[in-house]
């Protein structure tokens, strides 16, 4: 009877904390809508409309601010940059994170809790301090301000790694074991009996790491300096600041906005359930 | 015989070993591994990144740093940056948690909402906080005249630009720590609060006694990854306020940044570096010891 939904507190009680909970939740969530709805309503407002604050809607759509973004801006541009080099990198994340995570999981060998132990430790430090001695590797390379510069930084995900160990580490080991007696190689083991069963992993890495590496913006532009090979959130910076322009074409620069925005709310609307099982569940964190 | 079939089978095995490890570990020495250690070499060093040659100059680095008054004033804002960012993100992501773990109608599009600026890039959100900061005509201000309250110089003043860059960085994250809370809360056992209303417990009880203790791993965890993330904000303040005004947004990684990416001093740069990478060692080793002692499974 006493579970947790009981609740035999006085009625007014209840309406208030009712009330209370309308109000947080309310301002929370216009809180966090109001930059996108502000970003949109603003791109399609002219260049006399947008300064006037008054006028939420525009009075007078501007769909023309949209498709100059479009058709007329180097923005499609960056979009297409983002999307094909982080699909590159990500395959390559989860092909050489796969390989790894298996090798700790399902491989006894000497050096493998040293092997772990060394991925742990990077896990925790902070990126920005391999910048310049990876600045310096990608120069002697000559691979500064190209993609494969762009591509070859960054073919390992430590979080990929420690996610996938995670879901391997729930198969039974006699799975892989019988599979191998039935003379499978550790490479059909890997992609044919234990990716399907932690499918959810995957997709949950390649999501995730997809857009933080769409999303990504020092480490790509320390690096590319032209804009044939910008990523998108460094075009859309050089687009915001270009021929000191600074803050004059605001309808113009959220419309560049929206148009790299919405496109990523929209993948998110069809596959939140992975990122959110991804952060909360499945990454089994333990403190 | 039986020591030789012992060897082989110990050693036939290096090979796949070794195939399975090296995709991995190759890029991980040498974009990860390799770069730390030569950034704590370099800092030890007077290189200015286009001469060939540099000269060993000792803790020399660490030295100016520490005579430095900007090293501190990033340092300091460092801390004000984290600890600005830290508590709303903590507190507000537990409340909202808290509200929304019990299903009801439209419990799902705010999740989505709240969740959403996470996975939109930093920079094209940064930019249109910027046009919302704007000093005349934008829409803070415009929202803060209408509630009567007099408008703010957001970004273009020193007093109120660290402010402006922790308010988007709270925006961006609560959403993240939201979600971690609401798995956390699920996973909280169901036995735990039957027991504690057979006890009698109020509902201020319950959750003191039931819900925070249960939930203590992830915001041990929270409280890391967040304190991890504003040590190494950049993309917002680029975008914002590139450090100023007059260095008012100025922390150890923009620091960094500027003294490698802009300056070329590439001894102090990576000094500074490996002054982060023992401030987030210490972070992750007090996680460790404090998971161990207080963080109640």
């Amino acid at each position: 009877m006493n579970t947790r939904y009981s609740d035999n507190r006085p009625l007014p009680l209840r309406i208030l904390e009712l009330l209370g909970k309308i109000l947080i939740l309310g301002t929370a969530g216009i809180f966090t809508a109001f930059p996108f709805i502000w970003m949109i309503v603003s791109s399609l407002k002219t260049k006399a409309d947008i300064l006037n604050t008054s006028v939420f809607f525009p009075p007078d759509p501007q769909w023309s601010n949209i498709t100059s973004i479009l058709f007329d801006s180097p923005i499609p541009k960056y979009i297409f940059n983002s999307a094909w080099v982080s699909l590159v990198i990500v395959a390559l994340q989860i092909i050489s994170g796969a390989m790894l995570a298996y090798a700790l999981v399902f491989l006894k060998f000497r050096g493998n809790k040293l092997l772990f132990g060394i991925v742990m430790g990077t896990y925790m430090l902070p990126v920005a301090a391999t910048y310049i001695p990876s600045y310096i590797i990608l120069a002697d390379w000559h691979m500064l301000d190209s993609f494969k510069g762009l591509i070859i930084s960054s073919t390992v995900s430590i979080f990929g790694i420690f996610l996938l160990r995670q879901g391997f580490m729930q198969i039974p080991k006699g799975l892989v074991e019988a599979a191998r007696m039935d003379g499978a190689s550790h490479w059909r083991a890997l992609w044919e009996i234990v990716c399907p069963m932690t499918k959810s992993s995957f997709i949950t890495f390649g999501l995730m790491n997809f857009i933080s590496t769409y999303n990504n913006y020092m480490w790509p532009s320390l690096i590319t300096k032209t804009s044939n090979y910008f990523l998108v959130s460094q075009g859309l910076r050089a687009f915001f600041i270009r021929d000191g322009a600074y803050g004059t074409e605001w309808a113009l620069v959220m419309a560049a906005s929206a148009v790299v925005v919405v496109p990523l709310l929209i993948l998110f609307a069809f596959t939140q359930k992975w990122f959110i099982n991804g952060i909360g569940g499945e990454t089994g964190i333990k403190g | 015989m039986r020591a030789k079939r012992k060897y082989r089978k110990r050693y036939d095995k290096l090979p796949i070993v070794l195939l399975f490890v090296l995709p991995a570990l190759i890029p991980l020495i040498v974009f990860w591994i390799y770069p730390i250690l030569r950034s704590i070499w370099l800092s030890f060093t007077n290189w200015d990144f286009i001469s060939p040659t540099y000269k060993i100059i000792g803790l020399k680095n660490y030295q100016s740093l520490f005579k430095n008054p900007r090293f501190f004033e990033a340092l300091w804002h460092t801390v004000v940056f984290t600890a600005g960012t830290l508590f709303p993100t903590i507190i507000l992501g537990l409340i909202l948690a808290l509200l929304l773990v019990k299903p009801f109608r439209g419990n799902g599009i705010l999740k989505f909402i709240l969740f959403s600026p996470w996975i939109t890039p930093t920079v094209a959100i940064s930019i249109v906080w910027s046009w919302i900061y704007k000093t005349d005509g934008g829409i803070a201000n415009t929202i803060l005249t209408a509630l009567g309250m007099s408008p703010l110089k957001w970004i273009a003043s020193s007093d109120t630009a660290m402010l402006s860059v922790i308010i988007v960085t709270v925006w961006k994250s609560l959403g993240y720590a939201m979600i971690f809370y609401l798995s956390a809360l699920e996973r909280v056992p169901g036995e735990l609060y039957e027991a504690g209303a057979l006890d009698g417990a109020s509902r201020w009880h319950q959750f003191f006694d039931i819900t925070l203790p249960s939930i203590s791993p992830t915001t041990f965890f929270l409280t890391i990854i967040t304190m991890v993330n504003s040590l190494q904000a950049y993309d917002q303040i680029q975008v914002l306020t590139q450090g100023g005004p007059a260095g008012s947004t100025r922390t150890l990684l923009y620091m960094y940044y500027q003294l490698g990416f802009q300056e070329f001093n590439m001894g102090q740069a990576t000094a500074v570096a490996v002054i982060m990478i023992i401030l987030t060692a210490g972070l992750s080793l007090i996680q460790f010891k404090a998971s161990e002692k207080w963080v109640h499974y």
